[in-house]
């Protein structure tokens, strides 16, 4: 799985690292702890279907899948049931991050509510690959929902866009009739983390992070330096 | 501690094959020899063979440079620029991705939040600048007293001007060290089951015109000094070999913590050795131990306080307060609740502006001490490292560690691990001095038993850094 999505070892919400350590949660905080390689996606993706089917079912979410009451961890349960183990557990893991949060809440649920409508209205085409419904459940429930509430991607088609396009992109692909360069040109034009420079920041903050972590995991750096006392 | 060697099993001796994978000699060598040592004249490079195929030589576990330039060491000569620094600091710790949610809010030194260990633990590359040079980065690693080991990323010309700030503190002596090629310039001793030993050039460090052609051991005509790590383990190097490899090396200087400095005074080592100087550091020199190494060896001993994080933060060349020193450090102190202790006993606080790598801003160092003047300087009294624990009195009253330290330097104690159980009764782990009346002051004290263990030597305590102080609860 992970070879083909660019999709980490990291679980969702279990990494206690937290980005803004000193001024408390940042928004994107879980997004970060996921460890998902925004770069290597782009090269792992594969034709999907129509943009305009994924806006049209998000459009028709029920309403249940909405609500205040659902259990993620019950939902992700039913419809991720044939999907391979560690997909189930990671999925789980983002569920019960995103539980108590009702935008994240709201999100999972649009994108748990996209992979059951494969069998309660129809199979996309062409169908979506399972190993990736857990990057796809946390694209939107913590790096879309946090930034764009989800009600307004069920009224606004801007931001349904934003959401469609995510989804596909972390479902591992590109909406039918655009190579993976159209859809990254089109999809920048909506990512609303492009088109706002804190933002930006933040992702660039996330980006040195894990440049000085692999500085520091290179054997390289492992050799270290010649000392001369003692501290 | 410097490297890997905090993750060294506990000192008891185990088999031979225990050796952990990373002590395997080379396992963890990476770079080649132009990387590791640029510019190194082929006469140097003689020299520095000459001295890794020493008969007597321990194995040489690590092949570590300096990895600088001859741009970069001259650089590394120099200390920086102290004038109004730390304005240009705060704007560097600013613009820290770890300090991103505190925009706007972090206007003076005060306005700074405490951060701690736990903080570099949790998100190590929110500290280092976005505009960082990376491939200035190694690896360095701190053990602490307590937790797993802190990866922390080194600066190669910091770590080298650490070289440059001891020759100097060093001259501030009186020690007159120059390059001696036909010595070691420096050894850095350890003593511990199994550690990291190399050899490698000191940078910058270098005799003008060579040294003429010294001695028959083919060492180096074109002045370039070196420096090694050896541990003084019998277990991973036999006595005569260390002794027969000392006395034809004759380091200028050793640098060690008060454990391995101890073993130096063991007689057929202090028999070879003729140092210019000593330095201390990473744990307590008792004022027992200082003065036996300044009576055996007739020199200055220099203990040099300081943590991997912050880099030196401080030292003194007697047992008065160590003088915070005139680098890119400013040290507070707090109390328990994070406020500043004035004149009171408080945890160090330290912004450090050394290691561009890692430009700290009051971070915690577990360290407990007095801020005084020593001079017109700023000076820390009473340090103590993070073992600072209370014992309690059989009447239920908290007794400072400090009171303890007083009774067992003034019995001389070389060394001491001492534990306060539940119960009250303590164990009293001692190497050197006369134990039984510290016992007995502290048996008095207290109104507790205790129960005394004599050891032969500070390193039978334990390796790495083992506790001064414990209380279990």
């Amino acid at each position: 799985m992970s070879d083909s999505s660019g999709v980490g070892a990291g679980a969702g919400g279990g990494d206690a690292r937290g980005s803004s350590t000193l001024g408390g949660p940042g928004p994107l905080d879980r997004w970060f702890a996921l460890r998902l390689d925004e770069t290597r996606v782009w090269d792992a993706l594969a034709p999907g279907p129509a943009l305009e089917v994924v806006q049209t079912r998000i459009s028709s979410a029920p309403q249940s899948f909405l609500a205040e009451s659902i259990s993620l961890r019950a939902l992700t349960g039913d419809v991720l049931a044939e999907a391979p183990e560690h997909v189930r557990t990671t999925a789980a893991a983002i569920a019960d991050g995103a539980q108590r949060d009702p935008a994240s809440r709201q999100g999972a649920a649009l994108a748990l509510w996209l992979w059951a409508s494969h069998e309660l209205l129809a199979p996309f085409r062409p169908e979506l690959d399972v190993r990736w419904a857990h990057s796809s459940i946390g694209a939107l429930a913590f790096r879309l929902a946090p930034l764009v509430e989800p009600r307004r991607w069920l009224a606004d088609g801007e931001s349904r866009e934003e959401a469609a396009r995510l989804f596909l992109l972390w479902s591992g692909r590109t909406p039918a009739g655009e190579d993976a360069a159209t859809a990254r040109a089109r999809w920048e034009r909506r990512d609303t983390i492009a088109r706002d420079a804190a933002l930006r920041e933040l992702v660039a903050d996330e980006e040195h992070r894990r440049r000085v972590q692999a500085a520091l995991a290179e054997k390289r750096a492992a050799e270290a330096a010649a000392r001369y006392s003692h501290e | 501690m410097s490297d890997a060697g905090a993750a060294v099993p506990a000192a008891e001796s185990g088999p031979a094959d225990l050796l952990l994978p990373h002590y395997v000699p080379g396992s963890t060598v990476a770079l080649s020899d132009d990387e590791r040592w640029p510019a190194l004249p082929a006469a140097a490079r003689a020299h520095l063979d000459s001295v890794l195929a020493h008969p007597a030589a321990p194995v040489w576990r690590h092949r570590v440079g300096h990895r600088l330039d001859p741009a970069a060491v001259e650089r590394a000569r120099t200390e920086l620029p102290t004038d109004d620094w730390l304005p240009a600091h705060l704007d560097a710790v600013r613009e820290l991705p770890a300090y991103r949610g505190l925009r706007g809010r972090l206007h003076a030194l005060d306005d700074f939040p405490l951060v701690s260990r736990a903080e570099l633990a949790a998100d190590i590359g929110g500290f280092v600048p976005r505009d960082a040079d990376l491939s200035r980065l190694v690896q360095g690693s701190s053990s602490g007293s307590t937790g797993a080991a802190l990866r922390l990323p080194d600066d190669i010309e910091d770590v080298a001007r650490t070289f440059w700030l001891v020759h100097r503190l060093l001259a501030g002596l009186g020690v007159d060290w120059r390059p001696d090629p036909r010595r070691l310039a420096l050894a850095l001793v350890v003593h511990q089951r199994q550690a990291f030993t190399y050899v490698s050039p000191v940078p910058g460090f270098i005799a003008e015109g060579g040294d003429g052609g010294a001695g028959a051991t083919g060492r180096s005509a074109d002045g370039q000094t070196l420096m090694a790590r050896l541990n003084l383990d019998p277990r991973d190097w036999p006595t005569t070999d260390r002794i027969a490899f000392l006395r034809d090396q004759d380091p200028q200087l050793i640098s060690g913590n008060p454990s391995s400095l101890a073993t130096l005074l063991e007689p057929a080592t202090a028999a070879v050795l003729n140092p210019l100087a000593i330095v201390s550091g990473a744990l307590h020199l008792t004022p027992a131990l200082r003065a036996a190494l300044e009576t055996r060896f007739g020199v200055p001993v220099l203990d040099l306080y300081g943590l991997h994080e912050t880099r030196p933060i401080a030292w003194r060349a007697d047992d008065g307060p160590f003088r915070v020193l005139d680098t890119r450090v400013l040290v507070e102190t707090v109390d328990a609740a994070g406020r500043p202790a004035g004149a009171a006993r408080g945890e160090l606080v330290v912004t450090a502006g050394s290691n561009p790598l890692l430009p700290l801003a009051r971070y915690r160092t577990g360290d407990h001490g007095r801020l005084v003047e020593r001079d017109g300087r700023p000076a820390i009294a009473d340090l103590e490292g993070r073992e600072h624990v209370e014992f309690v009195t059989a009447g239920g009253r908290a007794i400072n560690t400090v009171d303890l330290t007083q009774y067992l330097q003034d019995a001389g104690a070389l060394a001491w691990s001492l534990v306060q159980r539940a119960d009250g009764s303590v164990t009293a782990r001692v190497a050197g001095g006369d134990p039984e009346r510290a016992a007995r002051s502290i048996r008095a004290l207290l109104a507790q038993p205790v129960e005394l263990d004599r050891v032969a030597r500070p390193i039978d305590l334990g390796e790495g850094k083992p506790r001064r102080f414990l209380r279990e609860s």
